[in-house]
């Protein structure tokens, strides 16, 4: 008898934590009404493709409690992870004309597409804010020889480099193609299947260079355990930190990629509701909340909308094609 | 380090950080009960909840369900064959069967002792060494992975004992199924027949649900009417012998432990699986096991939670998450601001200490908390099979439902339960399968990161001094024990022959 109540008090202690998480983020006060009258509803749920805790995990519930504070409203974050974020974004297909569903996004909605066989793309979706961008540095162990990426570039050209990627359709993995195609190079290629175990494998001297986001890494570049050669940005970061990082264009390496976070709503809602969660996220970006997720991740924020968010995709399509190797 | 550590006392005994640690442990020991939801997702859905919280207290909360749910996992294993999670599968094994004999309540407290042995044991190498281990640790690249693999695939010979074919079919089959998605360092999906909720593969939390709570219900079903177990009050306390049979089982399991706990990704389960192995091969009662036996529980059992304790080395130490839950954590260090690497020692002394000597209370709570409860919590077998089974049901189809989130999960619950149903009913070992499952895209990544390391070359396993030995132990762990049988039974028929000629001569 006493058992039992045990298990039926656990499975309701369970069911009214989760409850209690999903309501504790709702800023009690609502904010200014996001776009006029219209409201698409209080309840708005926000897909993330990839695990809890995972830096996509991290950007959609910092989204989530933005968003909540500027527009009023309830946004629960639902973890929907397996198949590098497929699964998720099939979910999200089938929610069409759903304007109380938002998906945190970033670059799988691209490469999927292009290496698997899913039946969605970006023009599946209604593309909403893309935030900011997250590009890599080209990262060696502190007793490499090499200085700088013209080193590791040289070192490839006469012989074996080992660089990690994350996985076949990452961010690293895609920038080494760029780098291979620009310089008419090869790496030698070691699959690993996150950032950190690239980072475990960069740092036990098992493989010779990574490209590896900065938030990922920002503690082993302050205390001296791994050295940025080259920023595969457009200009220097502006963060203390990283700001003597040379980019890879002054090395002679003509590759700036990055991964972009944002989020995004399902095809074919209303343009009412898709003006909507526009004034949203513009509102979100001009936040304190926003800036911070931002500087934490090391990021360099660059918002676009709509249709700019759109036509971004489109450029970003061609390039990715190209580091993917496909015409 | 006495300063550390007085700093971090100071930290971990405000009382309020001692409230947020005990309801830390008290709900990841309830997490970890819960078939299906473990370590990581219970850390993961309680997260949101801390961020309004001092840093420091919502670290110590997290990570007290992080090793609540090491406690709490055993516990349904025990009782009633449904793991709360991969690292307690072994302990269906032994455990459930001293349930089965009345004995519940003494192998629940057998758990709770050397756990929270292994948790100090753990934590003091966690405090004095954790640099060391942590860069010795880093020496593990894919030909060293790939040897503890294979060490971790060769104690599936000792798992099987005299049914050895069985045991490695089963095992073949779980690595088979573990194929099912996209291939690790591919783009390409096998088996998937494109459904898109297969690309990540057979969820294996929703199996493990399945195969052992689904059906070790159908079969008990099947047999039907069994009464109750009647325990006897004096079975149910743990006893002076059970005590000095648990301690070098423990110590051995610890070790085993702390070991693959700081290497990322191999982790508990592979931990808690070897250590049942090895016991099986060194101890003196080595042929109870499987039926019954205290060093079935102890071993597993404070292997498991010394993994736990010992991938905090690299995630403090490094910055390098040790598991799927540290993993989580490092993402609430940098939700609260806070900057995980190298430097986290020196920055954060408060904070790193403050957490790690709670680790300290945490543990000492659970035990309180465990000990008196092993009894009460054993009254659940005397509750008619026709209300425990649904109770079992309904939490196993919530924790599958939790863990993914969608109908699918529900399904593969199902068609596991009805496949561990007839392993049951055939007497096909279940723990083989689950350890290939778990293995299996385990063995595949190390062995395509081995071979691009290798320009394709495995042999490289036996270039390297620490993959080499690791090697080697696996090849003496997987054919000794059938060398040493046939060898002995060699021996005695050529005694025999022997005697049979002295008495014709």
């Amino acid at each position: 008898m006493h058992a039992k109540k045990t298990l039926l008090l656990t499975s309701v202690a369970i069911l009214g934590t989760a409850t209690l998480a999903a309501c504790s983020s709702t800023g009690g006060d609502a904010g200014a009404e996001a776009a006029g009258d219209y409201s698409p509803g209080e309840r708005i749920t926000m897909t993330v493709p990839f695990s809890a805790g995972g830096g996509s995990d991290l950007a959609g519930r910092a989204t989530a409690s933005g968003l909540e504070d500027v527009t009023g409203t309830t946004i629960t974050v639902e973890n929907r992870d397996g198949g590098s974020g497929a699964v998720g974004y099939s979910h999200f297909m089938g929610l069409e004309g759903d304007p109380t569903q938002l998906l945190a996004t970033e670059t799988a909605l691209m490469a999927l597409p292009l290496v698997q066989d899913v039946k969605f793309d970006y023009n599946t979706f209604t593309p909403i804010m893309k935030m900011g961008d997250d590009y890599t540095l080209v990262t060696v162990a502190p007793d490499s020889p090499f200085e700088t990426c013209t080193d590791v570039v040289e070192a490839a050209r006469d012989g074996r480099v080992v660089a990690a990627v994350s996985g076949t359709t990452s961010l690293d993995s895609i920038v080494f193609s760029l780098i291979e195609d620009d310089q008419d190079i090869e790496f030698d290629r070691v699959p690993y299947e996150s950032g950190s175990e690239v980072l475990a494998g960069l740092m036990g001297g098992h493989v010779d260079v990574a490209s590896l986001n900065p938030g990922e890494i920002a503690g082993q570049l302050e205390s001296g355990d791994l050295k940025a050669l080259c920023a595969l940005a457009p200009e220097r970061y502006e963060y203390e930190l990283l700001a003597d990082i040379p980019t890879g264009q002054e090395q002679g390496i003509d590759v700036a990629f990055a991964q972009f976070r944002g989020y995004i709503a399902p095809g074919g809602i209303d343009d009412e509701a898709k003006e909507y969660w526009v004034e949203a996220g513009r509102e979100f970006a001009d936040s304190e909340a926003f800036t911070e997720y931002i500087e934490a991740n090391y990021m360099q924020a660059a918002p676009l909308y709509g249709d700019e968010f759109t036509a971004y995709l489109d450029e970003y399509n061609e390039n990715l094609k190209k580091g993917l190797g496909i015409e | 380090m006495i300063d550390n550590l007085l700093l971090g006392l100071e930290t971990a005994v405000s009382p309020e950080n001692l409230l947020w640690c005990f309801i830390g442990v008290a709900l990841g020991t309830v997490i970890g009960m819960l078939p299906g939801l473990g370590a990581t997702t219970g850390v993961a859905i309680l997260l949101p909840i801390t961020l309004t919280m001092e840093p420091v207290t919502a670290l110590i909360m997290l990570a007290g369900i992080y090793y609540g749910c090491q406690y709490g996992g055993s516990i349904s294993s025990i009782l009633v064959s449904t793991p709360g999670d991969s690292s307690s599968v072994v302990l269906t094994l032994d455990g459930y069967q001293m349930a089965r004999k009345g004995r519940a309540g003494a192998a629940l407290a057998i758990a709770a002792i050397s756990s929270f042995v292994a948790a100090i044991l753990s934590l003091l190498f966690l405090i004095l060494l954790a640099a060391p281990i942590a860069s010795f640790a880093l020496k593990f690249g894919p030909a060293e992975n790939l040897a503890v693999i294979l060490l971790g695939l060769a104690t599936i010979v000792s798992f099987s004992g005299s049914n050895a074919v069985r045991g490695l079919s089963m095992a073949a089959l779980g690595i088979l199924v573990s194929t099912v998605g996209v291939a690790s360092g591919f783009s390409t999906d096998r088996f998937t027949f494109g459904n898109v909720n297969l690309l990540s593969g057979i969820p294996f939390i929703e199996v493990m649900i399945g195969l052992f709570a689904v059906g070790e219900v159908l079969h008990q079903i099947r047999r039907g009417g069994e009464k109750p177990i009647r325990a006897r009050f004096r079975d149910m306390i743990v006893t002076r012998s059970d005590l000095r049979r648990a301690v070098a089982p423990t110590l051995r399991g610890s070790g085993i432990g702390l070991g693959l706990g700081v290497l990322p990704g191999a982790g508990a389960t592979l931990a808690s699986f070897m250590s049942y192995g090895i016991e099986k091969q060194v101890s003196k009662h080595r042929n109870e096991m499987g039926s019954g036996a205290i060093e079935g529980v102890a071993a597993p059992e404070a292997s498991n939670n010394a993994a736990a304790n010992a991938s905090f080395i690299p995630t403090l130490a490094l910055g390098i998450p040790g598991g799927g839950a540290t993993a989580v954590l490092l993402g609430a260090f940098i939700v609260f601001g806070l900057q995980p690497g190298p430097l986290l020692f020196e920055s954060q002394p408060a904070l790193v200490w403050g957490l790690l000597v709670s680790f300290f209370f945490g543990n000492l709570l659970l035990l309180v908390l465990n000990l008196p409860l092993a009894p009460v919590f054993a009254q659940a077998l005397r509750l008619p099979y026709s209300y425990l089974y649904p109770v079992i049901i309904f939490t196993s189809l919530i924790g599958a439902y939790a863990v993914g989130n969608n109908h699918f999960s529900l399904w593969v619950v199902f068609v596991a339960g009805l496949v561990g149903y007839l392993m049951k009913q055939f007497d096909f070992p279940v723990a083989p399968l689950v350890l290939g499952l778990v293995l299996g895209p385990l063995l595949e990544k190390a062995l395509v990161q081995t071979s691009a390391h290798g320009e394709g070359n495995l042999l490289v396993i036996f270039q390297q001094p620490i993959s080499l030995t690791l090697t080697l132990a696996a090849i003496v762990l997987g054919v000794g024990p059938g060398l040493l049988r046939t060898l002995r039974a060699r021996r005695s028929a050529t005694t025999r022959t022997n005697e049979r000629q002295d008495i014709h001569a």
